[in-house]
């Protein structure tokens, strides 16, 4: 068929059993793929209230349409599954090539469940799979374990592996490919080390097939030099994400010292121009023409990154405005397997309580050699890091100050203080993974065009909801969002897919249908799954400083911007989506209904 | 006169040359058959590219047993106009898939086909090299039609 395989394959570690089974076609127009496929799969896959690190919690790997062709950005994987963090679904997003060349070897989407009982790595090579034991690669980071798997599978081989963090279970652990790439948040790391799985590698020697090839690829190449190769963009080639620095932090937005601050002193030190002196290479993931990814070599460390959240969460939130420190924190967790944003959250935390002396984890703000030695300890689970791996909410209730923890349903903030752009407070708390930038991101228009006033919920209930429903179609593609393609502009790519005319109208409501069974997904996890709410603080204290400082949400302003939303979505006032709107937006499940009480 | 030539100091490692060739003669986006080949290390973040020097080099044609790899002259487009330039060109009803000319071959850019066991390598796509359209952004461009030293005389 074009543009997908039409195949999935399935891997069942306990029973060390591999099969393949056609896609469920009948899906695609509803939900098209990627986040869209997945939760739909998802919910026939997750049994509710399945413990995320048991066996029987699946693992799903998933490809847009796109994926393989010559669309940019579309090589975007997308790792699925139920969060030992949050309760809640996760989809996690990573570029890198492995999206592309799962297509190559015939595969739409990939199902891993049960646990092994020994180590082990699953190799795809086209219709070749095989459970290879994996006991010694046990223990090592994620670059050796790529090349380890790269030594026999061979070197265009591409690897989602995980680190010693993933191994000993650690609630942010991530998943890395092409060695730099993360699906960083929410915990797939654990989900994989609770399975006993190292690595899963693929090499694929197929193609992907559209109609009219020759055409396609003609008006890909328009759309861009019209769409993507603009002005608008090119800050992703020329500057990458560390210009985001600059903006933010002269909002007041940037989290500093543990979310007390707004402004960083020392952002000069860690923000583009900075990261720009050491930049020796521009590099692309798969199929993108834009290239945004910047290698650095910062003393002796060699490396890609780090990104705009790691700056803020690993730098200004802990006090560190040492670019090399910073770098080397940053590879730290990328070779242990770790979520940077989680990461530096919970070092920013302890900084907090030590400075504080309700705690003494023997790290301070700006502290370079406590800070370094801090990743490995959190993955080894050892001296500081035994209680800091538990997160930051466990960490600040043992030490009396649960409001010192900034998480939205147990997913820690990244590097946008909502107090500094009101609007990420609605985005966090009606994210479907937790405090999330991802999903909504009000900050565009709150701080970087300035088009929006940062400093009020009024309007931005409708603002959050469009962000929503269309992340949500941009990942159907999977779309990056250096890109951003709007519905137009997707409707024009559909246009091949679905062999007919496309309007933008409709691919929005397939974005809205997407969110709606998310929600629904996550509402069938209640009562471990948390209702949308904030920190405490955020909401009722104003930051120290920063051009922020003085401005307080309102816990009473935020409820009312929360009723808003929900009311906009259709949903009650609880939050759950009405018949009426799952009927309009063609949604094809429903939950049960609840029990009633004798 | 002119080839294909990727700079790998220019060139990100985003394999749409790949995509665009095996798109053009394959009729799918398969780069495991694309007639150059890039190699991208996620860790170094180096890049090696390996594309056809067609007559300069010319050891296929010279070691091919049939003699089914011919020098043809063909008119490719270039962005200021039309240059003349040498391809080697397999002959698929002469070719006997023995593979001499992959043995030969310095740069692996000419294999057999896995379909029709016969051998494949660059063509200059009839005159309009994908792979060059394919290079998009105009701060990388790292894939060119770059035209060879005029042949030094006396």
């Amino acid at each position: 068929m074009h543009f997908y395989c039409g195949r999935i394959l399935r891997v069942d570690l306990t029973e060390g059993r591999v099969s393949t089974e056609p896609l469920r076609t009948e899906w695609l127009e509803r939900y098209i793929g990627g986040k869209g496929l997945f939760l739909r799969y998802l919910w026939e896959e997750l049994v509710p209230g399945t413990d995320p690190l048991g066996p029987d919690s699946p693992i799903i790997l998933a490809t847009g349409p796109f994926a393989g062709t010559c669309v940019s950005t579309c090589s975007r994987l997308l790792v699925g599954f139920k969060s030992p963090i949050t309760g809640t679904i996760v989809d996690s997003y990573v570029g890198g090539s492995y999206g592309s060349e799962m297509k190559y070897a015939g595969y739409d989407l990939i199902v891993i469940k049960g646990r092994a009982a020994e180590p082990v790595a699953v190799s795809i090579v086209d219709d070749d799979v095989l459970l290879v034991p994996a006991s010694q690669a046990w223990g090592w980071t994620t670059s050796a374990t790529e090349r380890w798997v790269r030594e026999w599978a061979g070197r265009d081989t591409r690897v989602l592996s995980i680190g010693p963090a993933g191994e000993n279970l650690v609630p942010w652990a991530c998943i890395s490919t092409d060695q730099y790439h993360k699906a960083g948040r929410g915990g797939g790391g654990a989900v994989m080390g609770a399975k006993n799985l190292k690595a899963v590698s693929v090499r694929g020697t197929g193609g992907v097939s559209v109609p009219h090839i020759r055409e396609f690829m003609a008006d890909t190449q328009r759309m861009h030099r019209e769409y993507l190769l603009v002005d608008a963009h090119m800050w992703a080639h020329t500057d990458g994400t560390p210009v985001l620095v600059d903006p933010v932090n002269g909002a007041g937005a940037m989290p500093t010292r543990n979310f007390s601050g707004g402004e960083f002193a020392g952002a000069g030190n860690i923000n583009s121009e900075a990261f720009q002196r050491y930049r020796v290479r521009k590099r692309s993931c798969y199929q993108c023409v834009l290239s945004c990814r910047n290698y650095h070599v910062i003393d002796d460390v060699s490396c890609e990154g780090p990104e705009y959240e790691t700056i803020a969460l690993c730098g200004s939130n802990c006090g560190i405005d040492d670019i090399g420190a910073l770098t080397r924190f940053h590879v730290a967790c990328d070779e242990l397997g770790m979520d940077t944003i989680s990461t530096g959250a919970v070092v920013g935390l302890a900084m907090d309580l030590t400075e504080r002396g309700v705690a003494d984890y023997g790290v301070r703000f700006g502290d370079v050699e406590g800070y370094l030695a801090a990743p490995a300890a959190i993955a080894s689970r050892s001296g500081i890091g035994e209680a800091l791996a538990l997160g930051t909410r466990v960490v600040a209730q043992r030490s009396g100050l649960p409001e010192l923890a900034m998480q939205v349903k147990n997913l820690e903030l990244p590097g946008y203080d909502p107090r500094g752009s009101f609007g990420m407070s609605l985005a966090y708390a009606t994210s479907d993974r937790g405090a999330c930038h991802m999903r909504a991101y009000p900050v565009s228009d709150e701080i970087l065009s300035g088009l929006l006033a940062a400093d009020t919920l009024k309007g931005k209930a409708q603002y959050v909801l469009n962000g929503q429903n269309s992340s949500s179609l941009r990942w159907t593609g999977i779309f990056c969002d250096f890109w951003f393609p709007d519905a137009d502009q997707i409707s024009q790519l559909m246009r091949h897919v679905w062999q007919r005319p496309v309007s933008a109208d409709e691919l929005m409501a397939v974005g809205e249908r997407i969110w709606n069974l998310g929600r629904l997904l996550n509402l069938r996890e209640r009562p471990a799954v948390e209702p949308d709410d904030l920190p405490a603080p955020l909401l009722e204290r104003s930051l120290d400083n920063g051009p922020a400082a003085g401005n307080i949400i309102s816990r009473v302003a935020f409820h009312e911007a929360l009723q808003e939303y929900y009311e906009l979505r259709g949903w009650s006032r609880d939050g759950v989506p009405g018949e009426r709107k799952l009927k309009d937006l063609d949604v094809d499940v429903r939950l049960q209904p609840e029990r009633e009480v004798a | 006169m002119a080839r294909v030539s990727v700079d790998t100091r220019k060139c990100t490692g985003c394999h749409q040359c790949e995509i665009a060739c095996s798109a053009w003669h394959e009729g799918q986006f398969r780069p495991s058959l694309a007639r150059l080949r890039v190699e991208a290390d996620p860790a170094s973040g180096k890049v090696r590219a390996f594309a056809c020097t067609q007559d300069r080099c010319g050891k296929c044609r010279d070691a091919c047993p049939e003699g089914a790899i011919k020098t043809r002259s063909v008119p490719v487009k270039v962005s200021s106009g039309t240059i003349q330039c040498t391809v080697l060109v397999v002959e698929p009803d002469e070719c006997t898939g023995c593979g001499v000319c992959v043995d030969v071959c310095p740069l692996k850019v000419i294999f057999l086909h896995p379909d029709t066991g016969k051998a494949v390598k660059c063509d200059l796509c009839d005159g309009e090299p994908q792979c060059v359209l394919a290079c998009q952004n105009p701060l990388v461009q790292a894939v060119e039609l770059r035209p060879d030293q005029p042949a030094r005389v006396g």
